[in-house]
Order: C-alpha cells, then structure tokens, then sequence
C-alpha cells in the first residue's frame, strides 16, 4: 500500500501537540508502554497519510465516470459547501470524542482495556490531523468565508456541548461509556469513513484508507470488552451487569442513528458524489450490524451462564427465550440486552422528540414518558445536563411551545467556549449553523 | 448446501463477526473458546485489518482467513505474506470458500509488496496440505524448531 506522508504547517502542528497535551495527558504513558501492550507494532505517529494510487473516476452521483476532483475551486460552490461542512464535522467528531473519553480514562478497572482506548484516542487525534490537512493543503477560499486558519481555531476551540453532532456533546459517566461508544458510535464512524472512501473530491477519498484501518481496531477497543463483561455479568461479577450494558446502549444507539442524518436525506451526497448511499440505507445497515452484536453479547452471557449446553443446545434455547419472552433455566428475556425501537429517545430526524418507547409503543402523557425514559437510560446519565436539556425542549414540544423541528435545531445547546485552542487567547461564542430537520443534514 | 463460487462475498473481518468465527471453530475443534478468538482477532484487527478477512454466503459467515506481511524471520528478510489463521464452516465444505479467501488475502499481499506467500502446516493435517497444495503452495526448505516449556 503506497501512502503519502504529510505534516502541518509547523505552527498548525505545534498547535495540535497543545491540544494533544492538554486532552490526552496520558500520552507520554502510552508511548513509554507501547512496546508492553503492542509489541513489534509500528509506533504512533502524528502525521496525515494519503493513499496513493486510488481510482481516478468520480463512482457514484451524477458525475460517475468523470475525473475526481482534486481542488476545491473545481467543485462549484454548492459541492464545495457541502464537502466542508462535512469536513468541518468530521473533524469535530474526532477531536470530540477524544475530549469524552479523557473523562473517564481513568476509571478502567483493566489496564489493557484502559491503552486500548487511550492508543484509539492517539488515532482519533490523528484523524482529526487529517482533516484539518485536507483543510490546510488546499485553497477553500473561493468557496467559503471562513479561511483555513480560521476553521483550524474553530474545530480546535470545540468542547464537549459545542460539537457539531449530539453525539459528541454528551458528557461520559463512567468507563462503561467508553467502552460502549467505540463499540456503537465508532461503528457510525466505521461507516462515514467507508462511504467517503468514494468520495469524487479524491484528497478526502485518499485520507480514508489509513483511517478505516484504524477505526477497525477501535471497533474492537469496544466489542471485545463488552464481550468479556457479558460473560463477568453471566458468572455474577458485582463490577458490571448486562442492565448496565443495555442502559449504555440505550443512551447511545439513539446518537448514533441520529449521526447519519434525517431518514430522508443523503440524496444530495450521493447526487455530489460524495457518498454511495442515502442516509436511510446506511443508517438500516447500521442498526443491524448493532443487533448482531447484541445477538452475540446475549449468547455469550448464554453459554457463561450455561456452560453445560453445546452450540446447538444454546441456539434452540436463545430462540425460545427470545421468541416467547420466557425463562429457561433461570435465564430470562429481561436478563438479555435488547436493540431499542429506532425511534425510542430520538431528538433529529423524522422520529424527532416523538415520544415513543423501548420497544416502539408511543406515549401521550409526558409524564409516563418521562418514567420509561428513567427506566431505561443509566442512572448517571438522567443527572446530567444532556438528559435536562433533551427533557427541557421535549416539554416545550408536548406543550405545543416548540415545533419538532425547531426543537431539533436547538439540540445541541450551544456553550460558551474560549481558551481552549492552543493557537489562540481569544473567547468566542462558537455559532451552530442550523441543521435542516427535514433533509439533508450532513451525515458525517 | 454447497456454495458455488460465485456465491461467496468476501470482505474485511469485523468484530461484529467474533460469534461467527468462535462457532465455526467451535465446529471444527468440537471447543468453544470465545477469549482465544477475541484475543486473535484483536491481535490481527491491530496490525493489520485488510488482512483478516471473512467470506460470506447469503450474509451468512461461512469461512475467515487471518495473516499479516512481516519479515525478519531467519533468513527470511523479504516481505513475506504469511497466512496464520484458516477457518471454513464444515457444513459449507467443497464451495471453494478457502479458496476464495486465499485468493482475496494473497491480492492484498501483493498490494502490500510481499513476493512470497507462507504458511505452516502439521505433517498430520492432510486435508489442509492438501488446500494449500491445490493452490500451488509447494513443500518449503524451511526446517520448524520447537521445545516444550
């Protein structure tokens, strides 16, 4: 695999270690301990890798078979738009998640589950480095008001409630958080990196690769501890329970269907060739690759649980349980994690502040609604301010005070931000730009 | 049911797919051992994700192949593709699922500039000498070393 090497402009770089020491200060700790937990693995290095060599033609949209586009004076302004709100996004999502997961860190009973997540947010750091090279390498000044410095201070400046994506903008409760996000929300990520990988602007297209690779073991910094906690949960382990795992997923799996945008939109990144598919498909696809990983937490809690049963003995017993919501040798639907209706807890897109539950029944009272809600987030995350904020509008849209998607655009809350970015002494407020309830919005 | 080549869609492994992979070993080695396969995969997903593949019959896990590009062995400096890990569904046998795998892993070797494709077999595994024979590997001058601990 050819790939090119780049760094940013020393002051950007320089600008992006400040940030690395302020968010990640277990950094140094990672790299003293590299060899201990990734031995003969190449080092982490700070730099944007292009991949050379990647198909030439435009793959999907209206331009299919057209030369890629290469300079963002080619793409006409409403192309050009687009590709840097998603760029701008995309970054946010990478610094952002970075500044969650230094939350709980700490709290990691396991300390190889503990240098999983903090080499996934070395890499994250890294992905973020690549977007701001794709915004610093090329000239967007045609397109867009705002210079590349000034989008490099912006996305540095953003803080946990200023995000562009919800999802990144709630605050971690515990490291149950941490594990659950990479396995659910870096799975979103696993996706947008994958449609972009056709992107027809083809200095995004060559950024993916190296990424993509990446995010694959992020995947697993998430899936395999869930894995091991189900079966700790099954053996009676006071540390963790499948409750907490389905409650985590409770809280996120809504965020991330919301990642890929209103149900009716994505026409317009596959016209521009940016994306193979609409937000829908993508987001379909998604939920079901979640609903096999919980088909196979809930397996392995099973066979924990059971050690006795072989295979086939367990497939038959799961399907009992699951189809008559039955108890079978003292394991029971509930014991289980289930996938939450796709429009249970939703606050973008066509189910938007809709009060409908766990399993896609609706409410209409807000007060019923309100005690499902406690029955079925985690008790950390109802004490927080996301969860106020969310309930907040929801009571000002049930009151008819607040059309749905007005309420949409409010989420997330803005928040004041300033000496944050290393590159910068100024306060500022940070402006969301209103995201389209309806179509559209960008994905990624 | 035998699949027909054209049948088999192979793509990247996922970790969504451990419970697949942990079965069709299950099948084979008659033992269930999900920690071994999360530690495994794990292991490959951080070195080297396009090299750990799975092949898929009507969105059905079916087969994986696991391996990596290194060098530095003795006396083997070049880049050397190295095939590690081969598991087909018993129940799917004979619909050249190995062979698609192979096929899909040593394109990604060469992509990543091996000249060579290895792999270590027990004397005793016929049937998988037998794969590899099928797929022009030949018997190597490479003498294995072992001691107990």
């Amino acid at each position: 695999m050819r790939t090119r090497e780049a760094r940013l402009p020393g002051n950007y770089h320089d600008a992006v270690v400040k940030w690395r020491d302020t968010f990640i200060p277990d950094y140094d700790f990672l790299m003293d301990n590299w060899e201990k937990h990734f031995p003969k693995e190449p080092r982490f290095k700070l730099c944007a890798f292009r991949e050379l060599g990647i198909c030439n033609e435009i793959e999907c949209g209206d331009d299919v078979g057209k030369p890629k586009i290469t300079c963002p004076s080619d793409l006409g302004p409403d192309r050009a738009r687009h590709l840097l709100g998603a760029i701008r996004a995309q970054a946010s999502t990478e610094f952002g998640s970075i500044q969650q997961h230094r939350l709980t860190l700490a709290r990691a009973q396991e300390e190889t589950d503990q240098v999983w997540v903090l080499r996934m947010m070395a890499e994250e750091l890294r992905h973020g480095y690549q977007m701001l090279h794709l915004l610093l390498e090329d000239d967007w000044s045609s397109v867009s008001d705002q210079t590349g410095p000034d989008l490099v201070e912006e996305i540095l400046s953003m803080q946990t409630g200023s995000h562009v994506l919800g999802a990144f903008n709630i605050d971690f409760d515990s490291f149950v958080d941490n594990i659950v996000f990479c396995a659910l929300i870096d799975r979103v990520g696993k996706y947008q990196l994958a449609m972009q990988r056709v992107s027809a602007y083809k200095p995004m297209a060559e950024s993916m690769p190296k990424m993509l690779r990446e995010e694959a073991f992020h995947l697993a910094t998430g899936v395999v501890p869930m894995r091991r906690w189900a079966t700790e949960a099954a053996e009676g382990d006071v540390y963790i329970s499948m409750e907490m795992l389905q409650k985590a997923i409770n809280k996120w799996l809504p965020r991330g269907l919301e990642m890929f945008g209103d149900e009716r939109g994505g026409g317009s990144n596959v016209r521009m060739g940016f994306k193979p598919m609409k937000n829908a498909e993508a987001q379909d696809q998604y939920r079901a690759e979640v609903g096999k990983l919980v088909d196979d937490l809930n397996m392995r809690y099973l066979r924990a649980r059971l050690p006795e049963l072989g295979r086939n003995e367990a497939d038959k017993l799961m399907e009992e349980i699951e189809t008559e919501r039955s108890t079978r040798h003292g394991v029971g639907w509930e014991d289980l994690i289930h996938l939450s209706h796709p429009h249970f807890f939703r606050r973008r897109g066509v189910p938007a502040f809709t009060m409908v539950g766990f399993e896609g029944e609706t409410f209409e009272a807000l007060d019923d609604y309100t005690a499902h809600l406690r029955r079925h987030l985690p008790e950390s995350y109802l004490a927080g301010r996301d969860f106020r904020d969310y309930l907040e509008t929801l009571k000002q849209v049930a009151a008819g005070e607040l059309s749905a998607v007005d309420a949409s655009r409010r989420m997330p809350s803005l928040r004041r931000v300033g000496g944050s970015c290393p590159c910068s002494r100024s306060v500022r407020w940070v402006s969301e730009e209103p995201l389209p309830a309806a179509a559209d919005q960008p994905a990624s | 049911m035998q699949a027909t080549t054209t049948d088999v869609q192979i793509r990247q492994l996922d970790t969504v797919d451990l419970g697949a992979v942990t079965t069709i070993d299950e099948k084979i080695t008659g033992r269930y051992r999900p920690d071994e396969w999360e530690r495994r995969v794990g292991y490959y997903l951080r070195r080297d994700p396009d090299a750990a593949l799975v092949a898929e019959v009507d969105s059905e896990v079916v087969g994986f192949m696991l391996g990596e590009v290194r060098s530095g062995e003795f006396g083997l400096e070049e880049p050397t593709g190295w095939i590690e890990v081969l598991g087909v569904d018993p129940d799917r046998r004979g619909g050249a699922i190995g062979q698609r795998l192979a096929e899909a892993l040593l394109d990604h070797f060469r992509v990543e500039g091996a000249t060579t494709v290895r792999t270590l077999v027990d004397e005793t595994m016929e049937d998988i000498a037998g794969f590899f024979s099928s797929l022009g590997f030949e018997p190597a001058p490479l003498r294995p070393f072992v001691k107990a601990l």
